[in-house]
C-alpha cells in the first residue's frame, strides 16, 4: 500500500520503520530502539535489503538497496527518507 | 607493467608469448574458430598417446597433480584471455560464449579447468566490476602473461558469511598491513596476484570491508606464510591451500571505494555464480558419453545393455537433465546481459539447481555403469574421476544453502509483483545466435526489486504449446505451480524470509528454481528455429522437471524415449557435444 508523498511526516516515517523492524524481529514495536544499529538489533545485511524493498513498495519510490547500510538506524533512515519524500 | 597494446614476452617467463591484444571493439576472431582450435588442441581423449587425453588426465589425478601438459597447452592457446574483458586486451565479451569455450576444457578435465584458470575469472570479477583503469590493466597484464590470480575470500570459520571475515587490512600511511588468514583458496601459493576481501573497519555492518588487490610477488616473505595444501577427494590436482599474514605490508590498492566490498561482491558474484555451473554441464556430458559407450559394448542376456529399456531410460533421462541444465545455465548467463536488474535471483537459482541436476544425473549413470563406476583404471575410469570432481560445482563458491538463502528474502516481493503478472522476457534472451555486447559488470543490481520476467515465459508459452496435448498439460502444470508458490511466498512469516528461515522457505525457493528451468527450456524452444522442428526434447525436459516437482507425469512415452536415444547415439557417433550447441568434438 503506497502512501502519498505529501503528508509523510518525519514521525509517520519513523513509526512505519519501527513497525517494519518489529515485524522482522517478531518483537513488540516498543522494543525497537530508534538509535540502535540495525545490525545490533539483529537485522543482518539481507534484512536490510528487504527493508529497502518495503520502503519502495510503501512510498512508491526507488531507493538504493544499500540505503539501510548507509543509514543504519531507524532515526537515520527515517530522517533521510523524509528528506527524499519531500523533495529534499 | 605495460598497457594493453602488443605486449612483449615478460621477463622471467619461459612460456609462450602473451596473447596478442585484440583491437578494442572487435571482440576477437569469430568464436567458433577459437572453440574449434581449443578442441583441436585437446585432441582425441581416447588416444593413449595424447598428452592431454584421458590416460594422462587420470595419471595426473592419481598423483594429485595438475596436468602439466594441459597447462602448457592452455598457455599456448591463451585461455586466460577469455577471462579478461576486451576493453583491457582480452577476449571476454559474452558470458554464454565464455561458458561454451570453457566447456571444452571441463569436458576433458574439470581439475584442469578449475586449476588452470576459472579462479582467475573469479578473482577478476570484482576488479572488472569496481576497479579503476590501472587496477584493470594490472589484472589483465597478470592474466595475459599466463600467470595466476587468486580469489581470497574464504575463511574456514566463516563459511560464506563474508561480513564476519577476520582478515584485516589496517591503514598505515600509504600502505595497508594485512593480518589474518584466508583458507581454501585455489592457486594461492603460485598466484602472482590476489584479491582479498579484508576488514577495513571495526564497525559492525556492511560498509566495513574492502577488496585489496595484492601483488603477491612483492610481499615480505617474513610476514606471509602459506598454509598446507588441502587434500580433497575430487579436484585432487588443484592446489587449494591458504595464506596467513602477520602485519604484512602492501600498497593501499583498494578496488572500488573503501567499505564497498560487500556491494561489489553482490554484483561480481552474480557473474561467477551464473557461468561456473553452466561450464560444469560439460562434466555431465563426459559422464553420459562414457556410460553410453559402456552400454553399447556390454552384452548381457543376449543383447547390448543399450537395448534394455531400463538402461535406455536412464541414459535418456540424463540427456534430458543435461539439456535442462544447459537451458537454465545458458539463459541465466545471457540474462546477465539482457536482464541485469534481475540476475541477483537468477544467478542464485542457477548456482543452486544446475549443479544439482548434474550431480543427480551423474549418480543415476553411476548405477548403470555399476562396478566400473568404482574402478580407477580401465576404459571407463574417467567416470569415477568426474564423479569425484562434480560435487565441487555445488559446494564451492556459494553452496546450495547459501544460494537458496539468497533467493528466499526476495520471494515475497517477486510473488506479489511478478508471478503470473509479468511479461515474458525479450526474445533475444533466448535467441542463442543473437550476439550480445560486452558484459557490463556495473549494470548488475543488488536486488531484483520484485521483477521477474523469466517466469513470465510459462503463461506466455501456453498458446504456442496449445496444439500438443502433452506439452500443454506440462505447461499448465507449471503455471498452476507458480500460482501456488505465489500464495505461499506472500504469506511467509518474517523469519521465513531470512537466513533463519525454516524448511518451507527453502522448499519454496527450490521449487521456484525448477520453474525457472522450465521457463528457460520453453523460451529456448520457442525462440530458436532449429529447436522447433522437434518437440521431443522439450517434452522430455519438461517431463523430467514436472517429475522433480512431484507432479507425477508418469514415465516418458516409449516412442519419445526411443527417438531421444537415437539422437543421443547419433551425436555420440559424430562425435558432437550433448548440449544445446552440439559442437563437433575431436573425439
Amino acid at each position: 500500500m503506497s502512501d502519498t508523498v505529501v503528508g509523510a511526516t518525519p514521525e509517520a516515517v519513523r513509526d512505519w520503520l519501527i513497525e517494519r523492524v518489529a515485524f522482522y524481529l517478531e518483537t513488540p514495536a516498543g522494543e525497537v530502539h530508534p538509535d540502535a544499529r540495525f545490525v545490533e538489533l539483529g537485522l543482518d545485511s539481507v534484512y536490510a535489503l528487504t527493508l529497502c524493498g518495503d520502503i519502495e513498495e510503501r512510498y512508491d519510490l526507488s531507493v538504493e538497496p544499500t540505503l539501510a547500510w548507509d543509514y543504519p538506524t531507524v532515526n537515520a533512515l527515517a530522517g533521510h527518507l523524509h528528506g527524499e519524500l519531500n523533495g529534499g | 607493467m605495460t598497457g594493453r597494446a602488443t605486449a612483449p614476452v615478460a621477463i622471467g617467463s619461459a612460456g609462450p608469448a602473451p596473447v596478442q591484444a585484440t583491437p578494442a571493439g572487435r571482440a576477437g576472431e569469430p568464436a567458433p574458430d577459437r572453440m574449434a582450435e581449443l578442441d583441436r588442441r585437446l585432441g582425441d581423449p581416447y588416444d593413449d598417446g595424447n598428452p592431454v587425453g584421458y590416460r594422462a588426465v587420470l595419471a595426473a589425478d592419481e598423483r594429485a597433480e595438475l596436468l602439466a601438459d594441459g597447462e602448457r597447452m592452455l598457455d599456448g592457446y591463451g585461455l586466460n584471455a577469455e577471462f579478461v574483458p576486451v576493453a583491457y586486451g582480452g577476449r571476454f565479451t559474452e558470458a554464454d560464449r565464455l561458458v561454451r569455450t570453457l566447456r571444452s576444457v571441463f569436458r576433458r578435465d574439470g581439475t584442469l579447468g578449475l586449476g588452470y584458470g576459472v579462479t582467475n575469472f573469479i578473482a577478476g570479477a570484482p576488479i572488472w566490476t569496481a576497479g579503476d583503469a590501472d587496477q584493470c590493466r594490472f589484472a589483465a597484464d597478470v592474466l595475459l602473461r599466463h600467470r595466476k590470480m587468486a580469489a581470497g575470500y574464504n575463511e574456514l570459520p566463516r563459511g560464506n558469511d563474508f561480513t564476519r571475515c577476520e582478515l584485516t587490512a589496517d591503514r598505515v600511511g600509504d600502505q595497508l598491513r594485512l593480518t589474518g588468514r584466508k583458507q581454501v583458496v585455489n592457486n594461492i601459493a603460485r598466484a602472482d596476484a590476489a584479491v582479498f576481501l579484508a576488514r577495513t573497519s571495526p564497525e559492525p555492518g556492511n560498509r566495513s570491508h574492502s577488496h585489496v588487490l595484492v601483488d603477491l610477488t612483492a610481499l615480505d616473505p617474513a610476514r606471509r606464510r602459506y598454509l598446507d595444501r588441502h587434500h580433497t577427494v575430487g579436484l585432487r590436482g588443484c592446489q587449494i591451500a591458504g595464506v596467513e599474514f602477520d602485519g604484512c605490508p602492501t600498497p593501499a590498492n583498494i578496488v572500488g571505494a573503501p567499505g564497498e566490498a560487500m556491494e561489489t561482491v553482490l554484483r561480481a558474484f552474480q557473474v561467477t555464480r551464473s557461468v561456473l555451473p553452466a561450464m560444469a554441464v560439460a562434466g555431465l556430458d563426459t559422464q553420459l558419453r562414457t556410460v553410453l559407450r559402456f552400454t553399447r559394448a556390454r552384452r548381457l542376456y543376449g543383447r547390448t545393455l543399450l537395448e534394455l529399456p531400463h538402461a535406455r531410460s536412464v541414459l535418456v533421462g540424463a540427456y534430458l537433465d543435461l539439456l535442462a541444465a544447459d537451458c537454465l545455465g545458458t539463459v541465466v548467463a545471457r540474462a546477465l546481459h539482457v536482464l541485469p536488474a534481475q540476475t541477483s535471483v537468477l544467478s542464485a537459482a542457477a548456482k543452486y539447481l544446475v549443479p544439482k541436476l548434474i550431480y543427480e544425473a551423474s549418480n543415476e549413470l553411476a548405477v548403470l555403469l555399476g562396478a566400473r563406476s568404482y574402478l580407477r583404471e580401465g576404459p571407463y575410469a574417467i567416470f569415477q574421476k568426474n564423479l569425484r570432481d562434480i560435487p565441487a560445482a555445488s559446494f564451492t563458491h556459494a553452496n546450495a544453502a547459501v544460494c537458496l538463502a539468497t533467493m528466499i528474502p526476495q520471494l515475497p516481493r517477486l510473488a506479489s509483483r511478478s508471478w503470473l503478472r509479468a511479461d515474458e522476457p525479450p526474445a533475444e534472451l533466448f535467441r542463442l545466435d543473437h550476439r550480445l555486447g560486452p558484459l557490463d559488470f556495473r549494470a548488475l543490481e543488488l536486488t531484483a526489486r520484485g521483477v521477474d520476467n523469466l517466469s513470465g515465459t510459462l503463461p506466455a508459452s501456453q498458446p504456442a504449446v496449445a496444439g500438443e496435448p502433452a506439452l500443454a498439460r506440462l505447461c499448465a502444470g507449471f503455471v498452476a505451480e507458480l500460482g501456488r508458490l505465489a500464495g505461499r511466498a506472500t504469506e511467509l512469516p518474517p523469519r521465513g524470509r531470512t537466513i533463519a528461515a525454516g524448511r518451507g522457505s527453502f522448499l519454496l525457493a527450490d521449487r521456484y528454481a525448477v520453474l525457472l528451468a522450465a521457463s528457460a527450456c520453453l523460451g529456448v524452444w520457442r525462440r530458436n528455429r532449429r529447436f522447433q522442428a522437434d518437440t521431443g526434447w522439450l517434452t522430455g525436459t519438461l517431463w523430467r522437471l514436472a517429475d522433480r516437482l512431484g507432479h507425477e507425469p508418469g514415465p516418458l512415452p516409449d516412442g519419445l524415449e526411443r527417438r531421444l536415444a537415437a539422437e543421443l547415439i547419433s551425436r555420440a557417433d559424430e562425435p558432437r557435444g550433448f548440449d544445446l550447441a552440439a559442437p563437433r568434438l575431436a573425439g
